[in-house]
């Protein structure tokens, strides 16, 4: 069954994230980056930012907070055995401090029908504590049909 | 920075990389943290979350602008799967600079030759 496209513009309900120092630190361990802005807290102290920030691709772990009910959306009734994470786009505005309260919501802002493969995309965007853009996320999965 | 320079990073995925990785992400996904799964359903194994593969790539960039605030946008596809024991190479290249804007674009490469992400681009201030 092809994902119709009507649910393009269906939007998720937005998720507060609190960002806390040490799960900054875990995720940068996991992924190999112990750049010091994120792991050394002396350092962080007297950098420009002032406290320990978090590598930008962590707007990922709150970012999954609002994929998930695109996966489980029960109206949408993706084929989860046979999608895949396509592509990926961020762009990346307000650093990420150790502290902030990040609110995302999402939307989804494409589906394509195409031969073998559909296509959704979702736009996920994130928000600080301050109403400060952090980061807009392009999701894009392919599901095989 | 300077148009045409050029950088390189690797990393060898180690046999709990996927492990350590759905801890801090989130994602669990059998393919990822269960090799048996993953032979299953005929991947061979465990595969590397493709948003660590990114991770290590928008490394690659951060490491070369010092200043992670500077980064302002990146973009990928995830064309082929890591397997866990993989060495995945990232040789970068600054194609552009314009109005206080750095481009570039990287290459992500197993061992083989495989790519792994394609048209990887990242925009930075320089």
């Amino acid at each position: 069954m092809a994902i119709d496209i009507k649910f393009i513009g269906k939007a998720y309900a937005p998720y507060t994230y609190d960002v806390c120092k040490e799960k900054i630190k875990e995720y940068a361990k996991a992924v190999k980056t112990l750049d010091p802005h994120y792991v050394d807290e002396k350092f962080a102290k007297k950098s420009k930012y002032g406290t320990i920030i978090a590598p930008p691709t962590f707007a990922v772990v709150f970012g999954a907070n609002l994929i998930e009910p695109v996966f489980t959306d029960k109206e949408l009734n993706l084929n989860m055995s046979m999608l895949v994470h396509g592509e990926q786009e961020m762009d990346f505005f307000e650093v990420i401090k150790a502290g902030d309260s990040i609110t995302t919501g999402a939307v989804i802002s494409d589906i394509k029908n195409k031969e073998k493969v559909d296509t959704i995309t979702v736009e996920v965007t994130s928000k600080n504590q301050h109403g400060k853009l952090v980061c807009r996320g392009l999701y894009t999965f392919v599901v095989r049909k | 920075m300077e148009k045409g320079q050029t950088f390189q990073d690797s990393e060898v995925v180690d046999k709990y990389r996927t492990l350590y990785y759905a801890g801090a992400s989130g994602d669990y996904n059998p393919i990822h943290i269960d090799p048996e799964f993953g032979k299953m359903v005929g991947l061979g194994g465990a595969i590397l979350q493709g948003l660590c593969t990114m991770a290590f790539a928008t490394r690659s960039v951060t490491n070369l602008i010092g200043d992670p605030g500077k980064l302002k946008k990146i973009k990928c596809r995830f064309s082929a799967p890591v397997m866990v024991e993989d060495t995945i190479k990232m040789q970068g290249t600054v194609t552009d600079i314009k109005d206080g804007l750095g481009y570039i674009n990287l290459q992500v490469t197993t061992q083989g030759g495989a790519e792994v992400l394609q048209k990887f681009e990242a925009v930075v201030e320089v």
